[in-house]
Order: C-alpha cells, then structure tokens, then sequence
C-alpha cells in the first residue's frame, strides 16, 4: 500500500536476474558436469555440447543397482550404504531432537522455569561452540569412557547379538553420532518451539483439563497440532545440520557407519581425481536439501529470521 | 494419588531429556575439553593415562609462530568475509525492498547456498577455482585475459570469495525481514518532511535495523569462526597455512599431529576468543538499542 | 591346483574333512572365515580389489575391505591398533607408519607365522622380494632404527611399493629434438624450455601443495642431489648446499610448470600430465596404469619412462606401502595366509596384470607382465637405484614433516627465502629432535 507511486525500474528486474544466475548457476554447474564423462570434463570445453550419461551416477550407486556395470572392474563406492547411514542418522536426530525439544519447550513455557532469555543466551551460548571444539573431548569420551564392558550384562548382550569385537563404545554406532547432534540443535529448537508454544492459548488447555486430560495428554492432542510450523522449521533446520555435518561424523564413524559428507571427502583421493562421479555424489548428497528449500521455503525463512529479527 | 503425582513432576519430566541430553554430550565434554588440555594427551590413549603437564600446552601454542599465524588467518577471513556480505546484504535488501515480481522466487533460491552441505560447496567451488578447468580461468582466457592462479597465490581470496557466495543471502534475507518491519509511521513522516531516498536510509532506516543488523552481524561473526569444510575440500589450509584457520588446525592437531591436548588447548583458545566476541557485540547491542529507541521515540514526537 | 570353482572347493573341503584331519589343506581350516582387512585408496589396492575374489575362490576366506584416503587410513589406524582389541586382520600402512606402529608395538613380529609350517608356504620364495623395499617398509630395529641391519627383523611384507621414475611426453620431445634428461642440470633445463617451446603447456609437473606433498617433492630431489635430512648423528643438515640445491630445483620446477602448480598436489600433478598440459612427470610409478587409461588419459601411448635423473648421485625414492598383521587381530593365521597369498609369484603376477605395483624381482622379468606393461622393464632397472633412506623412517617424522612440507610451501608461494627457510627448519627440527631424546648420547 506503500509504494504505490513508484515505478519499477527494469534495472531492478536485471539485478534480480544477476542475482539469481549466480546463486544457482554453480549448482547447475555441479548438475551439468555431474552427467559428463571425466574425458569431456578435462578436454575443458564447458560448454553445452556433450554427450549426457548416467555413468558417473552408476558408479556412485554401484552398490545398490540391481545389476553388473561394464566399466567397474569392482565397486569401490559404497555410496548406497553411506546414504543410508546417512538417512538414518538425520531423520533419527531429528525425531529425537523436535520430541525432546518440544517437551522441553512447553514445559519452560507452561511451568515458568526460567524464561525466554536464558534460553536465548542458551542457544547463543551454544551456537558459539564450533564442532571443531568439540572434536577432541567427543573423541576421547566416545571411544574410551561411553564404553560399557563386553563382559558386562547389558555389553555382552549387545556383542553377542550384534557381533563385533572389543567393549561397546558410543564411537562408531549411529547413535553415538545422533546424540551429539541432537546435543548440538537442541537449544535452538527449544528456542524456536518456545515462541510457538507462547501463542497457544491457555483458556485450551484449561478445557482440556477440566475434561480431565493429563498433562501428557494435553501436550499431545491440543499443543502438538498447533505448532506444526515451529515444528517444520526446527525440523528442516536440525536435518540440514545432521545431514551436512562432516567433521564429527568423520571422527566418530567407523566403516559400517559413515555418512555421505565422509565419503565425498574421502573420495577426493590424491590418486585419482574423478570429477564427474564426485560431482554426481555431490549432487545426490544436495537433492535432499534442494527440495526442502524449494518446497519450504517459507519455514526457512521462518526459522532464521526468527533468531534476530524477532528474539 | 499416582496420576496426581505423575502430574506434579510432569515438568521435571517433560524437561529431563533434554537435561540429561545437554549435560552428557555438551557440558561434560567441554569441561573433559578443559581439563584435557592441561595434559600431554595422544589419540592411543585414554585420558587417564595421559600425563599432567600445567600449563604447558597453553604456553607452547602461545609461542608457536605457526598457531599465531593460523590466529591471523582466522580473523583476517572472518572480519573481511562479515564486513564484506554485511555491505552486499544490507545494501541489496535496501535496494530490492519494494514489490518486485520474482522476489519470493529469488529469496527460495537464494537460501539454496546455505541448505547444502558445505562439503559440496567446497567441492564446486573448487573445480570452478581449477586452474585449467574452472569456470573463472576459462572465461579470462576466452576475454583475452591472463589466467589467475586462484588457489594457490590468491588462496584467502578464493575463500573468502567462496564464503561471500554462500552466506550473503543469510544477511539479505535478515535484513529485508528487518525492513519491512519497521514502523510505518517514522518512514512516512520522513517521507512527508521531504527526505530523499539517502535520506531515508542513512537517518531512519538504518539506526532503526542496527539491532536486527548487530545481531546478524554477531551470528554471522561466530558462524564464521566455526566454517572448516569448505576450506578443507578446497584447500586443505595450504598453500602453506595461507588458509589454516584455527578451526582447520585443531582437527590436523588432533587427527595429523596426534597431539589431543594441544588440540584443547587451542580449543580452548578460540572458545574464549568467541566468548569475548559475543559478549562485546551483545553490550554493543544493547547500547545500540537504547539508542534506537531514543531515535524512534524522537521521529514520533517530531510527528 | 587351487584354481577350482568355489563350490567345489567347499565340496573338497567337506569331504577332506569326512577324511579326516591329517590330510585337510593349509586353507581349509579358515574357509568361511571373513577378514577385515584396511586398504588405502591408491591404484594398486585398487588392482588388489580386482583379484580379490580370486584369493576367495582359491582358500574359501572372505574377505572385507575398508578403503580409505591414505592419510585417513592412518588416522583410523591409530585409534584402531590402540584398541585392546582392533576391528582389522590385516593393515595396509604407509611405510613412515611403520616406526610409529612397530614402536608402539602394534605390530605381529612376522617370524612366528613364517617358522609355523602349518602356514609358511614352501614355495614363497623370500629371496625374489625386492630388497630395497623389503628393508625400507617391512624391517625395523636395524641401523638407525629404521634401516636394514643385523638387529632388526621383520614386521611387515612390502606391498603397493612404488619408487621414482621420469615419464615424458614422446611426441614433444621428438617435435623438439629434445633429448631424454639423463642429469638433473638437463632436466631442469628442459623443464623451463617447455613452456617457451609449447605456448600453455608446463614443463615438469610436480606436487607442491602445503604439507605432505611439497614435503615430498623436496625429498625426491634431495637424495639425487646429495643431500640427507639428518647427519649419523641426527643433527639436521636439511639447510646444507644439497639441501638449498633441492629446495631451488623444486622452486625452478613449479616456477616452470603448469598453470596453478604451487596448489597441486599429487592428483592435480597427475591430472594434468594426464590432460596433455605438462610434458614430463617426475613422481611414483604407481601412475603407469591410469596412463594407459582411455577413460582417463589423453596422453594414451604418447608417453615414455626413463630413470630418475641424476644429481651427485642416483637415488630415486622408495616409498608406498606394506601390509602387515595388528597385534589386537582377531584372525591373525588366516590373515598371514592372505598376506602370503597376496605377495606370492602367484598373487604378486596377478596383481601385476591388475595394473598394481609388483614386489617381486621375478614379476618385473615375468614375459606375460613386460607384453602387458612394456614399461616394466625400466621400472625394474630403476629400482636398483633405489634408496631406502631418502626420507628417514622415526616417530617424529611426522611432526617434521609437516614443518618442512607447509615451509616450503612458503617458499613456493610467498617467496620465502630459500635458505632461510631451511635453516628455520633445520632449527625446529633440532628442537623436536631434542625432545624425543635424540641427542641424549652425543652429550
């Protein structure tokens, strides 16, 4: 209603045309090389004239295709595996995190305990720790104290069923890496949750109780519903991080347990720079995240703008 | 009697995860951090068979020609990656605020740099930095121009360049959210006392975003301290430590030298020197904010 | 004679079993067993994957490779071994690993499986590995520590072992009537003619990236050009006139190299002789196979070999890796059968035809293997040049190698002085030397 005097000048619509070409044009440069043959990559010619070939996504799956590829003598890639590892260990972070988080939340907000600003200097306080400090002590706790005896009851039990060998540590499960992930958003989605559990309306809770609902209850059915976009943006925010995350992953799994990111890096070997198959898993390890933003966009922008521009 | 007990400590229950959660993988690892980092500590080792040394690690790092470097590298590139997307952010948002078609569309794809994994960033970034298969040396060569050798002579460059792609659009989108939510009533007034467009912005628009902007600024300031995959697809920290930013040399301390407890003591280091930083910007802040309420407070009253 | 299918191995080994024991197979005790075995990401363990399912079909034991990034493997060794009791049956380590995991005592004194007649082969034939690399990789304990000598025994078994070689583009050097650098003086040479002769193309490509890589490339000039990084009494003498000559050949080299030289390391130094951008390569044998690659090359039969040049003296590197058996192994016997199994004539030519590195005297004369790789035969002359002690093999190594690597790189790239650069490293080395109690009998 503001601006309706103003008249859009095309120079506007030609920075917004630069602005997003350069946003997206790596991308699509990530997606283009990822359908070329590493010959035309090196022959240097990027342009668009190529022969488009499923090949370097072949390899990259060659693990989970259901048949034999001609140009593999073996599959080196366990690119199949790794996703797998790494769907597991987001989707279970995230679970965990939003159901952890959000019981937290409604109980800060509902029960009074401290308010809003401790968990902002919380989640500030947080989000100031690089994973890169907590490298070493995550390391070191992982593999030597979060240990339980394989002699003891419950170590044995887990050797015997699972196999393996030595005592049971956190380091190289999925759920030694989970944990330190859902460690790592917690405060965050607390934070976010909060101000999305402030707006329920109390008067419906108090029907709630007067029908004689427990408070596990009211949490369910009455708040739950009502926050369901806090919940998509914490969601998106607690995925994007447990499904990018590279360096704490890289110390804790072992080799049933590594993540996509591990195996990007590590399949940048010195001895062979394949840059279509390690454009493609690149691609594959970016779908995930693409189509999150395409679709969400608006709970993105939600969940960031959220920390400054309301906290 | 049990439900009635049940709902008494539902709070403590409904807040125990979480709690339990914190202090098992947050706080005990940093405090097992600090006390690691006053002992002589390799990765064959349990922390118990390791030996007390004080305060040596600390003084060893403070001396160490090649940590206070990686300290340089570090602030260099995250003080010249913020001021920079600080510029480019705001500047953008004041300029694209208006009802342009196509903006929801540039914001959804604008936030594409920041969703996907640093790692791939990396990886993009350098085979568009390639000396004889980038983009970038491609395109001087068919301009008739010298091709530039990015990752090795202008390596901080490359980085910084490549952090300035990915994480502007955070700022842009912070800072367009704080415009259009200024009030109306202080614009329209300045509108209506004939001020121009500069006016605007460097008067009113601006001193009522410095809130929003200074903690933009911080959160990016401190993301910046934390960013390490991009830099080791693209460089690894070289050429010689030109990219070594701490973050970088605590994980090569750790993994490549073996050497845990100078790695805590380095983390602890750059825990203090974001600790210091957080809470300058935040009294900043404040100060800003009281400032900016005494600045709105006066465009209503010249109202 | 164990070349049969797998099921009728299983067959046999059922029935041999109904015989009784006294007859059963060296294999057969182990058949179904799986190993765990941690390979690098390198071409040759790539070739060991290719006959993998060979071993299998022959003994009946699976086997389950980790690969790994070399450095990375490391790295996983580390926590790995220092377990009470390790994931891997058998490792494949890098040979400056070998001082840490052997002084750690991490690492099975081979001498117990090869005096078990249960598992020795008869006919493995120990005289035929190459000696350089057998001292280099495998011995520890003798002179030095690290070098051949009557104190020391054996740890490991040399595999994937590599040294220096000059590749050259034919077609240029033919183009130009150049002649193939015998010397360094000629190489060097050449290596900045290049560039003027062939506008856009490098002369010798080399790594120089930070760390590691500039490391390396330092080291493979070094021992041609006289120089050694310790004295016999480990004092440094990186900085002496041999070492400055080195760290000036590998700064002429990069100077006239390829676009971008100063960042490479080993896989854009391959990628761009592979690419046709430089015209000669001075680094590990390990890349004959990918050169030779269609899919990967474009220089497919346009390149030849030649020896390392010569400084004061020949002295090409040794280096690469070895396999060997964890002290916290789960199946240490079967995995000794795989280790004998891999090194044999047998498994060595196998992995020859693979495109892996041959440990063996008898495969680098094998008739079958030079048809195949006709390049083998100066691989094999240049290995009796060469040098195990090019780069000493000591726990500290890795400290000071990561100094000298990233003070080169400074060399490289920020113009550092050669000189001063050196004796800075000569320094820090002291120090570190110091420390790990290197001087305590020279006081």
């Amino acid at each position: 209603m503001a601006e309706i005097e103003k008249k859009t000048h095309p120079g506007f619509y030609a920075i917004l045309v630069t602005l997003i070409i350069m946003a997206i044009g790596p991308i699509m440069l990530m997606l283009i090389n990822s359908f070329k043959l590493d010959v035309d990559i090196i022959s240097g010619t990027s342009g668009l004239i190529f022969m488009p070939t499923i090949q370097n996504y072949e390899t990259a799956l060659c693990d989970i295709l259901p048949y034999e590829l001609d140009h593999l003598d073996f599959c080196a890639l366990k690119f199949g595996g790794a996703f797998v590892n790494s769907l597991i260990i987001a989707l279970v972070s995230t679970a965990l995190t939003l159901i952890i988080g959000c019981m937290a939340a409604y109980a800060l907000v509902r029960f009074k305990f401290f308010g809003r600003d401790t968990a902002s200097a919380t989640t500030l306080m947080v989000r100031m720790v690089p994973p890169a400090v907590l490298l070493v002590p995550v390391f070191g706790l992982w593999n030597n104290e979060f240990c339980l005896d394989k002699t003891g009851l419950v170590g044995g039990w887990i050797r015997d069923t699972f196999g393996g060998r030595g005592d049971v540590c956190l380091a190289g499960t999925h759920s030694g890496i989970i944990l330190i992930y859902i460690a790592m958003n917690l405060p965050f989605v607390i934070w976010i949750l909060q101000s999305f559990i402030v707006q329920v309306p109390r008067q419906l809770e108090e029907a709630a109780r007067m029908d004689g609902a427990g408070p596990f209850q009211i949490f369910f059915k009455i708040v739950l519903p009502l926050i369901k976009p806090g919940l998509a943006a914490a969601a998106i925010f607690t995925f994007r991080i447990a499904w990018n995350e590279y360096l704490l992953a890289s110390a804790l799994s072992d080799r049933d347990t590594k993540t996509v990111p591990i195996l990007i890096v590590n399949n940048m070997s010195e001895y062979n720079v394949e840059w279509g198959v390690i454009m493609a898993t690149g691609m594959l390890l970016a779908i995930p995240p693409i189509l999150f933003t395409l679709f969400a966009s608006r709970q993105i922008i939600t969940g960031m703008t959220a920390g400054a521009v309301k906290g | 009697m049990s439900t009635a007990k049940l709902n008494r400590l539902s709070p403590y229950l409904f807040l125990a995860p979480a709690f339990l959660v914190m202090v098992l993988a947050l706080l005990y690892p940093l405090g097992y951090m600090i006390y690691g980092s006053f002992r002589d500590w390799n990765p064959s080792q349990a922390l118990g068979e390791s030996t007390f040394v004080g305060l040596k690690n600390y003084y060893t790092l403070w001396h160490d020609p090649n940590f206070r470097e990686s300290v340089v590298v570090t602030l260099k590139f995250a003080i010249s990656v913020v001021t920079i997307e600080m510029f480019i952010g705001v500047g953008l948002a004041l300029l694209l605020d208006r009802n342009l078609r196509g903006m929801s569309l540039l914001r959804t794809l604008f936030i594409l740099p920041m969703m996907i994994a640093p790692v791939v960033v990396g990886l993009i970034w350098k085979y568009m930095y390639h000396p004889t298969l980038g983009v970038f040396n491609d395109t001087l060569r068919a301009l008739g121009m010298e091709p530039v050798e990015w990752l090795s002579q202008h390596a901080l460059l490359s980085i910084i360049i490549a952090d300035i792609w990915q994480w502007t659009p955070f700022i842009f989108i912070l800072a367009l959210a704080a415009l259009q939510s200024l009030p109306r009533s202080a614009l329209e007034a300045a509108r209506i006392d004939g001020a121009t467009g500069w006016q605007q912005i460097i008067h009113i628009k601006l001193p009522l975003m410095m809130p929003v902007l200074i903690v933009t600024c911080l959160l990016r300031l401190i993301d910046a301290f934390k960013v390490l995959e991009v830099i080791l697809v693209m460089t690894a920290g070289g050429p010689g430590l030109t990219t070594e930013i701490m973050a970088l040399r605590i994980s090569r301390t750790a993994t490549e030298f073996r050497e845990l407890g100078v790695a805590a003591a380095m983390s602890n280091y750059l825990l203090m020197m974001l600790l210091l930083l957080t809470v300058l910007m935040l009294t900043y802040n404040r100060w800003i904010e009281y400032r900016a309420n005494k600045a709105q407070r006066a465009a209503e009253e010249a109202l | 004679m164990f070349d049969f299918s797998k099921t009728f191995t299983g067959i046999a080994a059922a029935s041999i079993l109904l015989a009784g024991q006294a007859v059963a197979g060296p294999y057969d005790e182990y058949a179904g067993t799986t190993l765990v075995v941690n390979f690098p990401a390198h071409p040759h363990y790539d070739a060991v994957m290719k006959i993998l399912p060979e071993f299998t079909a022959d003994t009946g034991i699976e086997v389950e490779v980790d690969q790994l990034p070399y450095l990375k493997m490391r790295e996983r060794q580390t926590l790995e071994l220092a377990q009470d009791e390790g994931d891997y049956d058998l490792i494949a380590y890098v040979v400056f690993s070998k001082a840490d995991y052997v002084y750690a005592d991490q690492l099975e004194n081979l001498a117990r499986y090869y005096m078990n007649p249960k598992l020795a082969d008869p006919s493995y034939d120990p005289d035929d590995l190459i000696d350089g690399y057998v001292y280099n990789i495998g011995f520890a304990g003798g002179n030095k520590g690290y070098l051949a000598g009557k104190t020391g025994s054996l740890f490991g078994i040399p595999y994937g072992s590599e040294t220096s070689i000059l590749g050259y583009r034919k077609d240029i050097f033919e183009k130009h009537g150049l002649s193939v650098p015998e010397t360094y003086d000629e190489m060097l040479d050449i290596a900045c003619k290049i560039p003027e002769l062939e506008p856009g193309m490098g002369g010798l490509s080399s790594r120089a990236a930070s760390g590691h890589h500039a490391s390396h490339a330092f080291l493979l000039h070094l021992a041609p050009l006289g120089g050694r990084v310790f004295d016999d009494a480990w004092n440094p003498i990186v900085n002496n006139e041999a070492g400055v000559n080195a760290a000036n050949a590998l700064k002429k080299i990069v100077d006239c190299g390829p676009e971008g030289a100063a960042s490479f390391g080993f896989g854009e130094a391959l990628g761009s002789f592979l690419a046709g951008d430089t015209a000669m390569f001075l680094d590990t044998t390990v890349v004959a196979g990918q050169i030779d690659d269609p899919a990967k090359s474009k220089v497919v039969g346009k390149v030849g070999w030649a020896m390392h040049p010569m400084g004061t003296r020949r002295g090409s590197q040794t280096g690469g890796f070895g396999i060997g058996i964890p002290k916290n192994a789960e199946n240490k016997d079967a995995a000794f059968l795989l280790m004998q199994w891999l090194t044999s004539k047998k498994g060595d030519k196998l992995v020859a035809l693979a495109g892996g590195n041959p440990s063996r005297f008898s495969t680098h004369e094998d008739e079958e293997v030079n048809a195949k790789f006709p390049h083998m035969k100066v691989f094999g002359e240049a290995l009796q040049h060469a040098d195990p002690d090019w780069r000493p093999i000591i726990p500290v190594w890795g400290k000071v190698n990561a100094d000298l690597g990233t003070t080169l790189s400074k060399v490289l790239t920020e113009g550092l002085d050669v000189q001063e650069a050196l004796d800075g490293v000569a320094e820090r080395t002291r120090a570190v030397m110091e420390e790990a109690g290197y001087y305590t009998w020279s006081e």
